[in-house]
């Protein structure tokens, strides 16, 4: 490499020092100057943060949920419902329902009146809580194929003007509230848990967003705030409760409760209210005389990956003759015929 | 500023490309960290999500009200005016039951299987009831008695719950639970659950394009190559 128009010559570099000349003195300066507006621009966001984003001496120091007194959760949901009203300007009821006794909840849904029509996404929407801009939903509706269960061809995104679709039937996978749950086996803080009725809860406050829990489902059922969630005024359902369905914060994980805030207080969860065809049913298993102990004992049920053994408390279930059978099924062309080792089964 | 100077004595009579690449070097650092700089300090290099804006679920798509809101009664309102169904049928006796075309009741339809005859349902004699199986009267705020004349097996489930909605308390020693009757969630003339528009989809990025639902082939190729050739067409297929 060399330096042909090197200034100053030996006179100028003794004088300096070694190495040191005008034009590497000017170089070098541009460099550092450049170096730190680029790094002055990356921190530029920095700006933008507002004295409500960062978090409090109290939120700092906070005790996990199950070493807090109850001194400490009424200090603390008291916290709560101050940040919400200064973020979303209303006065929101923070509760903190404790697990019923004697109370474990199931969930039961009948894909055989499923049409598909997604309102249980959009109530679960409305009580819960999560971003509408990044969209967070629970609940995805999946259409698959009449006749398969093979989820890898199933459509999240079917928009037919009317449902149900006469070739489909339609699956909704949310938190199964697994009695073996993974996620909480993976959580390196302890900011998830299992709740004594059996809902997998997470403390907002406690998670660090690593997002490990996400990966450790089998269905998907996690969402994770990459942004700032944001909620429309008018939107944000004040009834909240700590474990449920209080205004998330970005980076940290969330997921569906049950609705922990209304069934803790003996109400159903929104999606079972609003399911149009009754395929949603929902209570405590061990009530003998509930509609999901009598499903599980008479009707014919699944789970969904079963064979990953996280015992789910979410059952599918389908009655004897299905609610459409007065639907045309899908033409289907004439077999190949094929030898009698097959038994002409389709197997999957 | 990387001009050479007229003091300079030049070696050349211009410089090489190379050459003026070499003295350009020193500068392109800079040049690039202010460019950086500049673009993330202005603001003007933001992400934008390629979902478009949001849009705002329809009131309709929360709404917890049942299909149809039946008052059960024999009720009938026409031109502002309720009547009870006996009101007319006491003063006119209706005609024997056959499948001629209707004088009155003109709007309803009645698609309900085969059972297409208005007296297996409604009292010959009172109008303002049901009939059972044998001829006695079921109120008509009593629908479920009738529809379990031929639906068993639903009837049973509608009793223990695991078919029909379930509204209020799943708790009933906390709050009424709300079990809305066979006629909230079907039409008794034409009984299938009606077919209606679904809520708008998910819009994020992790269930990939929405324009194009995967195909089986995109989602998994080996094993839609293995099933075809066995398991032959799926249904669906045309």
């Amino acid at each position: 490499m060399s330096k042909p128009y090197e200034l100053g010559g030996g006179d100028v570099a003794d004088r300096q020092g070694p190495g040191l000349t005008r034009r590497g003195f000017l170089r070098k300066g541009a460099a550092a100057m450049a170096g730190v507006t680029a790094v002055a621009g990356a921190l530029s966001p920095l700006r933008e943060l507002k004295r409500r984003d960062l978090p409090t001496l109290e939120r700092l120091l906070q005790k996990h949920y199950k070493e807090m007194t109850p001194d400490d959760k009424q200090a603390v949901l008291k916290r709560i419902a101050e940040e919400v009203e200064r973020r979303f300007g209303v006065r929101p009821t923070v509760t903190d329902p404790p697990p019923l006794p004697g109370v474990e909840y199931v969930y039961a849904l009948n894909v055989s009146r499923c049409v598909g029509c997604r309102k249980c996404v959009h109530a679960c929407v409305r009580e819960n809580n999560p971003s509408r801009q990044p969209e967070i939903q629970y609940i995805r509706v999946l259409k698959m194929q009449k006749g398969s269960i093979d989820v890898e061809t199933s459509d999240h995104h079917y928009d037919p003007p009317l449902v149900p679709e006469h070739d489909s039937y339609y699956l909704p996978v949310q938190c199964h509230q697994c009695a073996k749950p993974p996620c909480v086996k993976v959580c390196p803080v302890e900011a998830t848990w299992q709740e004594p009725d059996g809902i997998t809860v997470i403390d907002y406050d406690w998670c660090i967003g690593c997002r490990y829990c996400e990966a450790a489902c089998p269905y998907w059922a996690r969402r994770f705030n990459f942004a700032e969630p944001t909620i429309p005024r008018g939107e944000l359902n004040p009834q909240m409760a700590y474990l449920s369905n209080r205004p998330r914060m970005r980076g940290v994980m969330e997921k569906c409760t049950f609705c922990l805030h209304r069934v803790r207080a003996g109400r159903l969860p929104a999606c079972v209210e609003v399911c149009p065809t009754g395929s949603r049913k929902f209570g405590n298993v061990l009530d003998p005389d509930s509609e999901v102990r009598y499903i599980l004992e008479q009707k014919r049920v699944y789970v969904l990956k079963e064979e990953v053994g996280t015992l789910p408390r979410m059952f599918y279930y389908f009655d004897e003759r299905g609610s459409r059978y007065h639907e045309p099924i899908a033409p289907v062309r004439p077999r190949e015929p094929e030898g009698p080792s097959e038994g002409g089964g389709q197997r999957s | 500023m990387a001009r050479v100077k007229p003091s300079d004595p030049p070696r050349e009579p211009g410089p090489l490309p190379g050459q003026r690449m070499e003295r350009l070097r020193p500068v392109l650092v800079p040049l690039v960290l202010f460019v950086v700089a500049g673009v993330l300090g202005s603001g003007l290099w933001q992400f934008e999500s390629p979902l478009g804006p949001r849009r705002a679920a329809p009131p309709w798509a929360s709404d917890p009200r049942t299909v149809y809101q039946p008052k059960l009664r024999p009720q009938i309102t026409i031109a502002g005016y309720t009547y009870r169904c006996s009101d007319c049928h006491d003063l006119f006796p209706s005609p024997a039951e056959t499948t001629r075309p209707l004088t009155q009741h003109r709007e309803i339809v009645l698609r309900h299987g085969i059972n297409t005859r208005c007296f297996n349902c409604h009292h010959r004699t009172n109008r303002d009831a049901l009939v059972d199986d044998w001829g006695r009267e079921i109120p008509y705020d009593q629908p479920q008695l009738l529809c379990a004349k031929c639906h068993g097996p639903v009837y049973r489930d509608w009793l223990h719950g695991s078919h029909g909605r379930t509204g209020g308390y799943w708790d009933t020693t906390r709050g009424p639970q709300l079990r809305p009757r066979c006629v909230a969630c079907h039409d008794p003339h034409v009984p299938p659950f009606p077919p209606i528009p679904p809520a708008p989809g998910p819009r994020t990025l992790r269930m990939g394009d929405q324009s194009h639902p995967p195909q089986p082939e995109q989602t998994d190729p080996l094993r839609f190559h293995l099933k075809t050739p066995r398991g032959g067409p799926r249904p669906g297929d045309e």
